[in-house]
């Protein structure tokens, strides 16, 4: 107590006599640009302490200060400048831009000099993708960076893409790219609940020098998030944002019949017995007359966007902050699906007085609301959905009125629909006749909801406990918790058959309680020195551990009582006897009478999974010319029982050539370095969580609703995961003052012990056709290609600033070694060639002698006989070949105008959705394009529809495999940003921007649907990306 | 400060010494297949689980579908959105068609293969023995039956022993690729298996949900039918005629509505309300009504006026009168729950009757009188009057009547595309269908059709380089 009590005492004494015996005085100047113009706002510190003050609108500022303190000057985008006080004037010029040093967000290495990375990283800035209207950060990645392909299943608010690095690395395992937030690793398909305002950068590690050190689960690439952090000395900032937007559906690029053209088509072409059939021209009139309803208008809404943010940053000499809230809702193109979440973020970091000690946390918590239309992406469905919104443009019968007698909208359907018979009793509303209601009924009176929360939160703390040691550790957290409600109503279209038919009640409720936890825990030691004043060198060890746990909970009960929605009191008892004596014994017969039509369902579940690593970096570097980076990472995880252990390594090294001497002269180049790495990257994301195990199924439901014990699928318990060989090749500079820069990368990158399906299994022999086995190996390479050129920039006299840039890559994926000889069945993946590539059979056209559909056999020539032994190898791939984007950043002094084009090349898929509408045998209760009117009826006629009595989608071979290339023009603003001249005026306001946005405007393909792009390889029915207009508006204070 | 040094070297330590109790994460939702079985009980479960892997006639790849829509008892239905057109279609190819019958018959195999395993594994406890030897014993009843499905569909010609039969899978092999053996060979492994399923079956084993020995003796009636051993055919015919009686119109009726009846049920799959492979899903949407396919025109002619099949095969929802007909297929009718819960009736006494008739009428000595009068006896128990069925003038004329006549009584139940098989040889008739059943689908199928044999798929064929494929695929 005492030695503690004294300790204080010296502390204040020491104070004291500093304070004492300082001299303190008024120090005055002007601050100004480069070019002498002064600059307002700009902050004046004294260093180690938090007095600060800014210069008024002339640049000119007065600060007290001690003789011998150091004075900070800092203004945005200008190097700051440090100056000891030494007289009461001091006058500082600051240097624009240059000394603000380029920086790449590194693996578990934080942001370090682009100079010095020897590995092939891509970085998106946040500010390219704040505010655009899409709420998944994975989906803005589109055309943001090279070598990142990425593809969205559906225009769902919040949904996820598919994100593919570098070609498709895997045939059965995660191809995707694990996602790290602020060093937490995350759930890589679920993001529409954070706020991606809140992202700083994201940088997208693409080699094994950069991934590596992720061990088994780097192969697909990493994504690393970096969120805002307050900066330190920045004093307190606040901003407000708010967006505005509406989203309308998509171009169409296929037309369907109206309803004169399909009945008069119906009786006059289509064999069988249909409505048009009977019908004299002036019935067909009249019912077109009254009747010519175009679906995709009911479909179709405008979906409004809205948002508000308020963010607040603060920095002092030690701590900074960022705080952000956001409200966020969005509708998606048609009724019944949108999200809207609450979003909070704070991050926090400190540090010691003598800056040895950092620490720091980071907090998101976020809560989600998604509502869930019945499309194609989601759950197990197939968009054949009768209740698929997206379905009734296509098939909804035009001569059906949306309209009740009234003028309301129709949501039940009428007679001509078969919903109701000729008496109004209720007929078949569940039929094909009544798609379109049923979709509208299902959109408006049932519910599929998820209520998400979400939180992201680490804390991290490092200390630079001896000379040239650092010790640190973190704890991360990723937890989702979803609860989801599905509730068919009892009164609705599908309240009617559920739980079935006979049931006295009806209608059901279904809530399933998900949760996900993600823990990591990591401790690092490090060692970092300049050995002599031109080596360097930095070596680190860490320890991990990862923990996954995944819950799921869930009820499904019968029969609703609509007075009490959603709760219990509601649900009709599971013993609740129904059914009919129909042999009159008195008694309801087990086997034929008795029916239990509410017996609740029930279920939960639980899995994990468990990491454990050691792993190691080096960094070399030798006078800023020569640098090497090795990593090596042990992995033990729980996934593989038997081959728990693996260890995952790289080396790279850079050559920064214009560091050389020899370069000293050449004055255009300003950075020139040549990087080479090569390492080994492993994927475990294959399989279940217990892969490695051959399981038993119990079953309560099995055989007489008995339990049944069964093997749960054929394992091979020896299954480890896959390994990339990752040869890396690259080429950064810039040239002209740095006016042209770029990136050049060829990688090559060769997947080892294939997780797949294709291991050689006889049936009769084994009982499975398939097990999942480490087996054959296959090759992504290509090139990326990263360039951006400031065709003017912005200076003294010149009020503009050009700047255009563009990314590519080529990746070219085969086969290079697969034990049998293909799998799948028109989608395969053969050896030797692209995995999934098409195989089928060649549509040949139409016979014009006999409106037969024609076929090319194996060898060429022409068939009328459809063989799938016909079926060739069509060169045709689902994976792009190019992928890539480019755009320009126009600014005219407070105008700036950024674009952003994204595209996708020689990428085909199955038009699904259009053979429907092609398809005769299906024209009794789904419209049909109109290119059905040209469908062959004379000998002689030439023509791309077969006669019509060759119905059927059976026999279509490749004649809608599609070219689903695409050139989009991603994202447009328009901005406009008040002159913060002015707005110092106000005293309030220190920054104010408005702006207008296009996002996904125009999309040039000649995939003839709603949306190429899909990442399915088959379209059917699909939730189109909307396009987006907003309008926006940001306000600093 | 030196306790900070500790950290890392604390953190190593506990991952290099604790990983291996934190990576050892077991299932908690299934078992694991070592400890799995411990108790009789538990390869009671087993069986359960077997048994349950059959396709038992609904869902996907029902052989029930098959027969029907492939050959003449179906039409497109009113309600078709594409579904099972491929198969209306006729397509069958080694890439598709053939209802995965390959792969599911030889897993379920492998299940009772497995559970004989486990169960070789185990010493029954006192008391215990006649449930451990049931299980035996509808272990190797089944893998016979099974067995024999596969030759039914994948052999081309079960009368000749010496031709191309199946793989017989009797062992439990995560590899290898073994060829076909014949049909002989495999004829006298299913034999074995059903003499050691007879020695086993205890005697208190009479559930018809389940493996019996009138199972059994139904099963060898039928093989030998269809192997061309005609005398133990009608032997084995015998001994099941005697121990059933067929049922009348009104048992009949029960028997298709909600499985009120069993009088002549020898085997079924049972389906019961949370265990239902829906068997009416094969042609009807059962959710929410309506057919996508629906009985042939040609087949609802067939059925003659008093006969009780066609109130019991014809939906009364069906409209036979309009044009175009409805013809909705009643044997698996909702029922009063509405749930489409029946039971698949895999072995029924009228199919001895018609066994023993075509045995009679095809063996060596021909006895066209007795075929005569089994014909007659199951069509006095379907009319609920005396018929008389005229005796047969030759083999011909007799297979005519007796092929007309499965195909009424057992239409719907997976026999009408192995019958037109089967009597090719004799009567050298494919598929033909009424015009009025294929305005858009193919009107007939040659009696020489590679089809009439399924391929073997193209993914074992592609895996096992000793698998030999069927002649034309």
């Amino acid at each position: 107590m005492r030695t503690k009590f004294s300790g204080i005492l010296t502390l204040f004494l020491a104070l004291f006599v500093q304070i004492l015996f300082a001299q303190q005085q008024t120090v005055s100047g002007t601050v100004t640009d480069d070019t002498g113009m002064p600059l307002p706002g700009a902050t004046v510190s004294i260093k180690g302490t938090t007095t600060g003050k800014t210069t008024d609108f002339d640049g000119n500022y007065s600060i007290k200060a001690n003789n011998g303190q150091t004075l900070v000057f800092s203004y945005v985008g200008y190097a700051p400048q440090e100056i000891k006080v030494s007289s009461t004037t001091i006058d500082v010029q600051l240097k624009q831009g240059e000394a603000l040093e380029a920086v790449t967000v590194v693996a578990y290495g934080g942001a370090v000099n682009s100079a010095k990375v020897a590995s092939a990283i891509a970085t998106v800035d946040g500010e390219t993708i704040e505010q655009v209207p899409i709420n998944s950060l994975d989906q803005v990645l589109q055309g943001a960076a090279a070598g990142v392909n990425v593809n969205t299943g559906s225009g769902q608010p919040g949904q996820s893409a598919t994100i593919i690095i570098r070609g498709r690395g895997s045939l059965q395992g995660d191809i995707e790219p694990l996602f790290v937030i602020d060093g937490v690793p995350v759930d890589q398909d679920n993001f529409r609940s954070l706020n991606q305002n809140d992202i700083e950068t994201l940088s997208v590690l693409k080699d094994a020098a950069a991934t590596a050190i992720y061990g088994n689960r780097g192969a697909g690439g990493v994504v690393l998030v970096t969120t805002k952090k307050g900066r330190k000395g920045s004093g307190v900032n606040i901003q407000y944002r708010t967006l505005y937007g509406v989203a309308v559906k998509p171009r169409t690029r296929f037309e369907v019949m109206n309803a004169n053209q399909f009945l008069t088509w119906q009786r006059d072409l289509l064999p069988g017995t249909q409505f048009g059939d009977g019908l004299s021209d002036a019935e067909i009139a009249t019912i077109a007359g009254q009747t010519n309803t175009n679906w995709s208008d009911v479909f179709f809404q405008q979906g409004v966007t809205v948002s508000h943010e308020l963010s607040i940053s603060t920095g002092n000499e030690n701590t900074s902050s960022y705080t952000s809230m956001q409200y966020f809702k969005q509708e998606g193109i048609t009724l019944g699906s949108d999200l809207t979440r609450f979003s909070f973020r704070n991050n926090f970091s400190g540090s010691s007085e003598n800056k040895k000690f950092n620490y720091g946390t980071t907090l998101t918590l976020n809560r989600s609301v998604s509502n869930f239309i019945v499309d194609a992406a989601r759950g197990g469905n197939t968009g054949g959905q009768l209740d698929n919104p997206f379905i009734v443009p296509y098939i909804g019968l035009p001569y059906i009125s949306r309209f009740n007698p009234d003028g309301s909208l129709n949501i039940f359907g009428n007679r001509r629909s078969g919903a109701l018979n000729a008496d109004g009793s209720v007929a078949d509303p569940n039929g094909f006749l009544n798609t379109p209601f049923l979709a509208l009924n299902t959109a408006r009176l049932n519910t599929d909801q998820e209520t998400e929360f979400k939180a992201v939160g680490a804390i991290n703390a490092d200390f630079n406990f001896a000379k040239n040691l650092t010790i640190g550790g973190s704890i991360g957290i990723d937890y989702t918790n979803i609860e989801l409600l599905q509730i068919t109503t009892p009164g609705s279209i599908r309240g009617l058959i559920t739980p079935n038919q006979g049931s006295e009640v009806k209608g059901s409720q279904r809530e399933v309680f998900f949760r996900d936890a993600n823990f990591i825990l990591n401790a690092f030691l490090r060692y970092q020195n300049d050995i002599t004043d031109k080596l360097s060198l930095s070596a680190s060890i860490y320890g991990e551990y990862n923990y996954s746990n995944t819950q799921q909970a869930e009820f499904t009960a019968f029969g609703l009582n609509p007075a009490l929605p959603t709760s219990s009191a509601g649900f009709t008892s599971g013993n609740t006897q129904e059914g009919e004596d129909t042999n009159g014994d008195g008694i309801l017969d087990a086997e034929s009478e008795l029916a239990l039509n509410y017996v609740p369902g029930v279920g939960s579940s639980e899995s994990e999974l468990a990491l454990a690593s050691l792993f190691a970096t080096l960094d070399l570097d030798y006078d800023g010319k020569y640098g090497f980076s090795g990593t090596i990472r042990r992995d033990q995880t729980s996934r593989f029982p038997r081959n728990s252990t693996g260890t995952f390594w790289s080396v790279a090294g850079r050559w920064n050539i214009d560091n050389e001497d020899f370069m000293s002269d050449v004055d255009f180049i300003n950075a020139l370095k040549i990087r080479a790495s090569y390492g080994v990257v492993g994927n475990q994301g294959v399989g279940g969580r217990y892969q490695g195990l051959q399981t038993v199924v119990a079953d309560p439901t099995s055989y007489q609703l008995g339990t049944g014990y069964l093997l749960g699928g054929l394992v091979d318990e020896d299954i480890q995961w896959e390994t990339t060989n990752q040869l890396n090749l690259g080429l950064s500079f810039g040239l002209w003052n740095n006016r042209l820069s770029g990136e050049f990368d060829y990688y090559n990158f060769l997947t080892d012990n294939l997780f797949s399906l294709n291991s050689p299994l006889s049936v009769a022999q084994t009982g499975y056709n398939t097990v999942i086995s480490n087996i054959g190996s296959m090759r992504n390479s290509g090139v990326d290609l990263q360039l951006a050129y400031d065709v003017l920039r912005k200076s003294q006299t010149n009020p503009w600033s050009i700047t255009v840039r563009g990314n590519g890559n080529f990746n070219r994926n085969r086969v290079e070694e697969l034990p049998v000889n293909f799998t799948g069945n028109t989608l395969r993946t053969a050896e030797g060639r692209q995995a999934l590539t098409w195989f089928d059979v060649r549509w040949a056209g139409v016979d014009p002698s006999n409106g037969q559909p024609l076929y090319f056999d194996v060898d060429g020539n022409i068939t009328n006989v459809f063989d799938p032994a016909n079926g060739v190898y069509l060169d045709k791939n689902f994976d792009p070949t190019f992928t890539g984007g480019f755009g320009a950043d126009i600014a005219y002094k407070g105008f700036a105008l950024n674009a952003l084009f994204s595209f996708s090349a020689d990428r085909w898929r199955r038009n699904g959705s259009l053979a429907i509408i092609e398809d005769a045998s299906l024209a009794g209760f789904a419209n049909q394009s109109i290119t059905m009117l040209n469908a062959w009826t004379t000998p002689g006629q030439v023509t791309d529809i077969p006669r019509l009595s060759f119905q059927g989608r059976a026999e279509i071979g490749d004649r809608y495999i599609e070219d689903a290339s695409f050139l989009r023009l991603r994202n447009v603003t328009l901005s406009y940003t008040v002159d913060s001249k002015i707005l110092e005026k106000t005293k309030v306001f220190t920054g104010m921007r408005v702006y207008v946005q296009g996002t996904n405007l125009i999309t040039w393909t000649k995939w003839r649907g709603f949306d190429p792009e899909g990442n399915q390889s088959g379209g059917f029915f699909d939730y189109p990306v909307p396009r987006t207009l907003s309008l926006g508006f940001d306000l600093n204070f | 400060m030196k306790k900070y040094f500790l950290i890392p070297i604390i953190v190593a330590l506990l991952f290099t010494v604790s990983c291996d109790d934190q990576l050892e994460r077991f299932p908690v939702d299934t078992l694991v297949e070592e400890t799995a079985f411990q108790s009789v009980s538990d390869l009671e479960n087993g069986l359960r689980g077997a048994i349950n892997s059959i396709n038992r006639g609904g869902g996907q790849g029902s052989l029930l579908a098959f027969n029907s829509i492939f050959t003449d008892n179906c039409k497109v239905g009113v309600d078709n959105g594409g579904q099972q057109i491929n198969l209306i279609n006729q397509i069958l190819n080694s890439q598709g068609g053939d209802q995965g019958t390959w792969t599911d018959r030889y897993n379920a195999i492998n299940n009772f293969n497995r559970l004989l395993a486990s169960a070789s594994a185990i010493a029954p406890g006192v008391g215990e023995d006649d449930a451990y030897n049931n299980v035996l014993a509808q272990s190797y009843a089944f893998r016979a039956f099974l067995h024999f499905s596969l030759l039914e569909y994948y052999a081309e010609d079960l009368m000749n022993p010496g031709s191309l039969g199946v793989y017989y899978q009797n062992v439990v092999a995560t590899s290898g690729f073994p060829a076909r053996q014949t049909v002989g060979e495999n004829l006298d492994e299913i034999q074995n298996d059903l003499t050691l399923a007879a020695s086993l079956m205890p005697a208190s084993s009479t559930d018809i949900n389940f493996a019996t020995q009138d199972f059994i003796t139904f099963l060898r009636a039928r093989i030998a039918l269809y192997t061309g051993d005609y005398n133990t055919a009608i032997s084995n015919a015998n001994t099941i005629i005697s121990n059933y009686t067929l049922a009348d119109q009104t048992e009949y009726a029960a028997m298709f509505a909600g499985d009120g009846n069993s009088t002549e049920v020898i085997f079924k799959f049972d389906n019961v309300l949370g265990n239902n492979a829906s068997i009416a899903f094969n042609w009807i949407f059962t959710g929410t009504g309506g057919s996508f396919m629906e009985m042939s025109n040609s087949l609802f002619q067939a059925f003659e006026p008093g006969d009780i099949r066609r109130t019991v095969n014809l939906d009364p929802t069906s409209e036979p009168t309009e044009s175009p007909t409805l013809l909705v297929i009643g044997k698996y009718p909702p029922n009063a729950d509405t749930n489409y819960i029946n039971d698949y009736k895999a072995m029924r006494l009228s199919e001895m009757y018609l066994i023993r008739a075509e045995a009679h009428a095809r063996k060596a000595a021909p006895d066209f009188a007795a075929a005569a009068d089994d014909i007659s006896a199951l069509r006095t128990a379907r009319f609920g009057s005396a018929q008389t069925e005229p005796v047969f003038s030759d083999v011909n004329a007799a297979i005519v009547r007796i092929k007309e006549e499965r195909r009424v009584e057992l239409c719907f139940e997976g026999f009408r595309y192995l019958d037109i098989k089967r009597y090719r040889n004799i009567l050298n008739q494919g598929v033909e269908r009424l015009p009025v059943d294929c305005e858009t689908v193919p009107c007939n199928l040659p009696s020489s059709s590679e089809k009439f044999t399924f391929p073997i798929p193209i993914a074992e064929i592609n895996a096992n380089p000793n698998m030999v494929q069927n002649t034309g695929y």
